[in-house]
């Protein structure tokens, strides 16, 4: 251990993931706080992957301020992750939550030995797997009869027929979601169902029916598989992301390892 | 879909998860519930913009906002 070198800010440590111990040196990815290099702290079996970070930024004071810019939460978002998807090229990782910070290096090792049985059962259920994320939308919507509607009364008849449509859309889309789910599940380790986002925040202009994520050992596999359900159903938009570390497939509170 | 656009659906992406997911150690210093709202709700400003930024090239270009 080292003594504190003198330094104007006060840091403490960014804890990013847990990875078997033993996995050699961190990668040379960029952290949170680029002033600071990735290190791996053993303890016991398993590693955590974190970096010094100056406390001005990541104290719990100054933080719900940083939240609120934008610019700054988008470039650590990036960074955790960029860190993340290193770690997960190499090796199987835990990924902790955004922004788990210790005042100092006993701290950090105090909570991994703390937590070193259920942390290590976590590492054991990814190990070579990759979460994807599967959405599912409605096929893009013809341009709207109504609006090119000459007269009223097509007008009318065309809001009608839309409206019947848009009922029906509605009735067969959670049938949709559920077979498209359970086909999913067939070609995965494990999966969950995850909240829908709204057309504006997907950026969208069509409805999300489904939005799912997947712990694959087969990633060739898992994608024939949506190929298969792309091409027998024709009325969704299926959209692949990925492959992400685990965030999906760790349990979100340890209870006492 | 534009580039932006696409960029800032992958960062909500992103969001979803590194804010929502992924295990809570007991740091000593960890975001709050509250914390995370106001994440989104800075995020869907910036998100809202962009959608009528898009919806705004679409009208330009003479095609009808398909919402």
């Amino acid at each position: 251990m080292t003594s504190a070198p003198i330094r104007e800010t006060v840091t403490g440590w960014y804890l990013y993931g847990v990875v078997p111990a033993g996995g050699g040196e961190a990668p040379a990815a960029r952290g949170v706080d680029p002033e600071h290099q990735l290190v791996t702290i053993d303890c016991g079996g398993i590693a955590g992957v974190a970096s010094q970070v100056s406390l001005d930024e990541f104290d719990k004071s100054t933080l719900p301020e940083r939240l609120g810019d934008a610019e700054w939460l988008e470039r650590k978002i990036r960074a955790h992750e960029q860190v993340l998807e290193a770690v997960h090229a190499r090796t199987a990782v835990v990924p902790c939550r955004f922004c788990t910070v210790y005042r100092d290096e006993d701290d950090l090792k105090a909570f991994l030995a703390a937590h070193a049985t259920a942390l290590a059962e976590a590492l054991d259920l990814v190990a070579g797997r990759v979460e994807l994320g599967v959405k599912a939308f409605t096929a893009s919507e013809p341009a709207s009869a109504a609006e090119q509607a000459e007269s009223g009364r097509a007008y009318l008849e065309a809001r009608r027929s839309e409206q019947r449509r848009r009922e029906e859309l509605t009735a067969s889309s959670s049938r949709l979601a559920a077979e498209l789910h359970v086909r999913l599940l067939s070609a995965a380790e494990d999966g969950v169902v995850l909240d829908l986002q709204s057309r504006e925040a997907a950026g969208r202009n069509e409805e999300m029916l489904f939005n799912g994520a997947y712990l694959v050992s087969d990633r060739g596999h898992f994608e024939q598989t949506l190929g298969s359900v792309a091409r027998e159903q024709g009325e969704l938009q299926l959209e692949l992301t990925g492959p992400w570390p685990p965030y999906n497939f760790v349990p979100e509170e340890l209870g006492r390892g | 879909m534009s580039r932006s656009l696409q960029h800032e659906v992958t960062l909500l992406e992103l969001v979803d998860r590194v804010l929502n997911k992924g295990v809570v150690l007991s740091g000593d210093i960890t975001l709050s519930v509250a914390d995370v709202d106001l994440v989104y709700v800075g995020l869907r400003v910036l998100l809202s913009s962009v959608a009528t930024l898009e919806e705004q090239a679409q009208l330009a270009a003479g095609g009808v906002p398909a919402r």
